[in-house]
This record gives C-alpha cells, sequence and structure tokens, in this order.
C-alpha cells in the first residue's frame, strides 16, 4: 500500500481489482451471441458506475487508475459489439429476449413497490425463468411479501467484511462472488424465487442494518450471470436511488399510485435513474387522471382482493390467484422480456 | 412540544400531520411544520398551493444555491426557519430540510438528516409545536433522535408490513427514552382485530378511521381538511390534537 492512498483510494482499487476478475470470467466464458450480449451489459454498467469512484478518489495514481480501468471496459465493450456483429442479427434479437432481467423498482412509499416486486418475481418464475429477489429496504416488506414472515432473512454477516474505505465500513467478504453469495447466502422462497436482503434496522445503532448495504449492492452489481433474472426492491422516496442503489439495473420500473403525491414523486425521481430505461408502472389503476403529468407504460388495475391479501401479508399468487392483477402482472412481465431489445447494452 | 411523526411510506404521515399542525394552531397554538422527507409533500397536506409545493426551496437547496458548503458552520435553526420557512393556512409555518433532485446531491443527503437533527434538536419548543414529518422508514426516527419529553406518533394502516414498521418503530422510541408514544392506527375501525394487532405493544392506541375523503383529497393533491373537513378521519384528528393540546398524552 502506496502511504499517499487514503482508505477510499483502496476501496476504489479492490473494487477495480473484484470487478475487472468479473469482467475476465465472462469473456472467458463467452461463446455464443448471449455470452456477448451479457459482457457487453456488464462492461456497460461498471463504466457507469466508475463515475462516482473518480469523483471521491483523491490520489492521482488512483485517477490514472481508474482511467486504465475505464479504457478495459471500453475495449470489453467494443469487443463485444465486433464479436456480436459476426452473428447473424435475427439470432442476435432472439438472444436478448434470453438475457436475464435487471430491474429495479422505485417510487413513493405506499404505491405497492413491494407487492408488484414479489408478484413479479413470482410470476416469471412460475414461467421457469431463475429470479434472484433484492431486498434493499432497511425496513421489512419484500421477505413478508415472499412468504417469509417477519424474521431475519439478512445478508449474513460471514457475507461481509469490514473495509475503512467502503460506504458504512462493510464490503463482500474476499473470495466471495456474486452468484456464490446467492447460492450459498439466499433463502429460497414460493415458486423457487431466491431471495437475499438488508439487514433490518432493529436498534438506534443501524450497525447490523448498514454493514450489508455495500455488499448487498456490490452482489448486484457483479452479478454477471446472463441467465438469471434480477428483480430489486427499493427503499420509498429519493434516497436509495440516490446511493446508487440502483446502479446494476439496465430498466428501473417507477411505480405511481392513484395519488397527486405519488405522481409528483415519480417526476422528481425520473431524472435519478440516469441513462436507464424507464417503464412507468400505473398501480391500482382507475384512469388516466391518477398520475398527471405521467404516460404510463403498464396499468395494473386496482383490485380489493389484493388490498385485503396486502393486510394479512399474502401473496396476490396465492389468495387471488385469478385476479386482474396477476394478469397485468403477467403482461408487465411481457413487456420487460419482449422489449428488452431496447435496453441498451 | 415536540412531535415526531414515523412510519411506513404511504401509511398517512403527512396527511396526519398536515391535519395536525394545522388544528393545533387552530387552538391558538404557534406551530413549526418540519417536512424532513427528501421528497417533501407536506405542503399538500398543509393547504398550500400544488404549484407553491412543487417549486418550494429546502433550507439545504437553498443554502447550497446561495453559495453555502457542508465546510461553512450551519445557521441556527431560527434564522433557518425565518429566512426559509413558508406561511401555511392557519398560521402554520412550514420548513422543509432538503429535497434530493440529482444523483450528484451528495452534500443533501447527508445535509438535510443533519438538518432535521437541528430542527428536532435545537429549535426551541416551550411555546410553540414543532412537529416533524419524517421519511418513510426507521432511520430518519433515528436522525431526529427524539428525547424523553417529546412525543412520537408512530402512523400505521391495517397490513402486516405496516404494522411490524410501526411495532419497530415503538420499541425504537422507547430504547431512545421517549415516552410519549402513540400508536396511531390510521385507515382502521376500532375492532377487536385491531386491537389484536396492537395489544402487546403497551401504548396508548388512537384510531383514524378509514375516509373515502383523504382518498379523494390524495387522488386531487389538496388538503382534506380544506374539501372535507367533517370527514371522519379528519375529525379524528381534530380529536387528536385536543389530546395532544391538553398534554393528556402521558407516559
Amino acid at each position: 500500500m502506496t502511504p499517499d492512498l487514503t482508505a477510499r483510494d483502496d476501496a476504489i482499487l479492490e473494487m477495480m481489482a473484484r470487478e475487472t476478475a468479473v469482467m475476465d470470467d465472462l469473456v472467458l466464458r463467452a461463446q455464443d451471441p448471449l455470452g456477448w450480449l451479457a459482457v457487453r451489459r456488464q462492461a456497460r454498467s461498471f463504466r457507469q458506475h466508475l463515475e462516482p469512484a473518480l469523483a471521491v478518489a483523491s490520489a492521482a495514481r488512483v485517477g490514472a487508475e481508474i482511467a486504465a480501468y475505464d479504457a478495459s471496459l471500453a475495449r470489453c465493450y467494443e469487443r463485444s459489439g465486433a464479436e456480436l456483429g459476426e452473428y447473424d442479427p435475427g439470432v442476435v434479437a432472439t438472444e436478448r429476449g434470453h438475457l436475464g432481467l435487471r430491474v429495479a423498482l422505485i417510487g413513493k412509499g405506499g404505491v405497492g413497490k413491494t407487492v408488484l416486486a414479489s408478484t413479479l418475481a413470482r410470476v416469471l418464475a412460475r414461467r421457469g425463468r431463475t429470479v434472484f429477489a433484492a431486498d434493499l429496504d432497511t425496513n421489512p416488506g419484500l421477505a413478508i411479501s415472499l412468504g417469509l414472515g417477519t424474521g431475519d432473512f439478512a445478508l449474513p454477516s460471514a457475507a461481509v467484511e469490514e473495509n475503512a474505505g467502503s460506504n458504512y465500513g462493510w464490503r463482500l467478504a474476499a473470495g466471495v462472488t456474486a452468484v456464490e453469495a446467492v447460492r450459498r447466502y439466499a433463502t429460497i422462497t414460493a415458486d423457487g424465487v431466491h431471495y437475499l436482503g438488508l439487514g433490518k434496522i432493529g436498534s438506534a445503532d443501524k450497525i447490523d442494518a448498514k454493514q450489508s448495504v455495500v455488499a448487498l449492492t456490490q452482489i448486484l452489481l457483479r452479478f454477471g450471470d446472463p441467465s438469471w433474472d434480477v428483480i430489486a426492491d427499493l427503499e420509498a422516496g429519493p434516497t436509495t436511488p440516490f446511493e446508487g442503489y440502483h446502479a446494476f439495473a439496465d430498466t428501473v420500473l417507477v411505480v405511481v399510485g392513484p395519488s397527486w403525491q405519488s405522481a409528483l414523486t415519480a417526476r422528481r425521481l425520473l431524472p435519478m435513474v440516469g441513462d436507464r430505461r424507464t417503464v412507468i408502472v400505473a398501480n391500482r389503476f382507475r384512469d388516466e387522471a391518477d398520475h398527471p403529468g405521467l404516460e404510463a407504460d403498464v396499468r395494473i388495475p386496482f383490485d380489493a382482493a389484493v388490498a385485503e391479501a396486502e393486510r394479512h401479508g399474502s401473496s396476490p399468487v396465492d389468495s387471488c390467484p385469478d385476479s386482474p392483477v396477476i394478469d397485468a402482472v403477467g403482461r408487465l412481465a411481457d413487456h420487460l422480456l419482449t422489449t428488452s431489445q431496447e435496453v441498451k447494452v | 412540544m415536540k412531535i415526531a411523526v414515523t412510519g411506513k411510506g404511504g401509511s398517512g404521515k403527512s396527511t396526519i400531520s398536515g391535519a395536525l399542525a394545522r388544528q393545533l394552531a387552530r387552538r391558538g397554538l404557534e406551530v413549526v411544520a418540519v417536512d424532513a422527507d427528501p421528497n417533501p409533500n407536506l405542503g399538500i397536506a398543509l393547504g398550500v398551493p400544488r404549484e407553491q409545493v412543487e417549486v418550494m426551496r429546502p433550507i439545504l437547496n437553498s443554502l447550497l444555491e446561495s453559495g453555502h458548503t457542508h465546510n461553512d458552520p450551519q445557521p441556527a435553526a431560527e434564522d433557518l426557519l425565518a429566512r426559509y420557512g413558508v406561511d401555511a393556512p392557519d398560521g402554520v409555518r412550514l420548513v422543509a430540510t432538503g429535497k434530493i433532485e440529482r444523483p450528484s446531491d451528495a452534500c443533501l443527503c447527508c445535509g438535510s438528516h443533519n438538518t432535521t437533527r437541528q430542527f428536532f434538536g435545537d429549535l426551541p419548543a416551550d411555546d410553540r409545536v414543532v412537529l416533524a414529518d419524517l421519511e418513510a422508514g426507521l432511520n430518519d426516527l433515528i436522525w431526529a433522535h427524539p428525547g424523553a419529553d417529546d412525543v412520537v406518533l408512530a402512523v400505521t394502516e391495517g397490513s402486516t408490513k405496516s404494522v411490524e414498521i410501526a411495532r419497530r418503530a415503538c420499541r425504537l422510541a422507547a430504547e431512545m427514552g421517549v415516552t410519549r408514544i402513540v400508536l396511531v392506527a390510521n385507515r382502521t375501525v376500532d375492532d377487536a382485530e385491531v386491537h389484536r394487532l396492537f395489544d402487546e405493544m403497551d401504548i396508548p392506541i388512537f384510531i383514524v378511521p378509514e375516509d373515502p375523503a383523504i382518498e379523494a383529497s390524495d387522488h386531487l393533491g389538496v388538503a382534506a381538511l380544506d374539501t372535507d373537513p367533517k370527514s371522519p378521519a379528519m375529525v379524528a384528528v381534530a380529536a387528536l390534537s385536543d389530546l395532544l393540546a391538553d398534554g393528556m398524552v402521558r407516559s
């Protein structure tokens, strides 16, 4: 360690080394259009993620290393483009449809993000897809909606290690890859959905809750495996999008309910998500006046049976499988899968 | 008196905070309403026009725009209130701590939490009410850090998730030494099921009934206290303000 490096600089260098390993592995295994699409997507999201690192790096040497890393990611990105150019465009387009989803849900509190995230995850799983559902809220939510109740299903302390340079002072433990972490630590829930979550705030020192934040966002960002769908449920409001919890996602669902305030929140959140595809989901939809100033891409109708399921903490997939809400979430899944060509990779 | 209003997103914190602040003001009390949400919209529930709520500049945004940096000492809460507060109906003074608008709003994120703590901690409240409508979830309750003499209203609706978050909020408040904790069971009825949900918590429960008038006013982005002041939920909040104003909420 060079003495003039801060703990933050060290953390950035370590982050780049671990990401490089993920990238190298993906390039090594890329032998078909799906593999090269995965390389392309990963190179793009790592490059996007570098910008905040540049802003906080203090030592000139780290700046130079970041520039070199960025150049190597750019080469991976260009190479994947060239490799994909060698295949029939129709084949590439079909394979894009097989590339697993990378979806984050944001919106005002109470609009139904968590019920939607859990229902979408289960609808995808029932179609035979492999789904990782990540709970990025330090308050209880997604675990309850997936049928796990109010117990503790957080990323265990074995998965994290102390690191002075990381936010909150912790990161993903050395030697644990993102996919391994999910296989090893996730709780398998209804329909085989894999659940991993942040610790929940249980006391005023917040440490238990916050030590898993960096590790879980790193798992999401480094989750290169193209065959999994990843669905992440963020905490209400702008704070977690500001902190970049959605950095892994290429698609952001902005959920809005039938209230003017939730539409205001959605309009405020849109500039937070950066250069990603956004899908505006009008939940508990009655008519277009529900969300002034926004054009909904997908509408999920109001259904009293779903509201009743929420009261009891049960999933609409189990308690009202014939609800029009389940159909609408199915259409949302179709929309996400069939329009994945629109996603920049 | 200082009142911190906490709970799950969508449980009705702002609706209750806005109506409660105005009802306390109508009882002749000086009321400061602090919007601690980085996505501020308490103004709507206070009856501030939508257009004004959209453009309102919170304290931290205003400070940063005037060249303030995070290294500069923060002005006193009283000065900030005079400079950046806006007048809401019934004489309530509304102030928002900070609004996150861009991915690069680094100072805002930490700064708005600190400003919330400054307002809830430092603003003298012997002769007035400081009512803070906190960000969804438990994190902001820790930042506000209410003390033994303060009131914490944990707002919940009847869903499992919301009740669980309120339960944790009550535990946290007790851990911080707060003795005046009230569970506000919103959109519920005073029935056996509600009491069963909250029985083990051993704190006073205040019921605010399910009310279509609130849904209708939320849809339009206006205050139910203006559009339908006699609706059941608004009547209940008026009763809650009586309880608080009379100092009847005890440990």
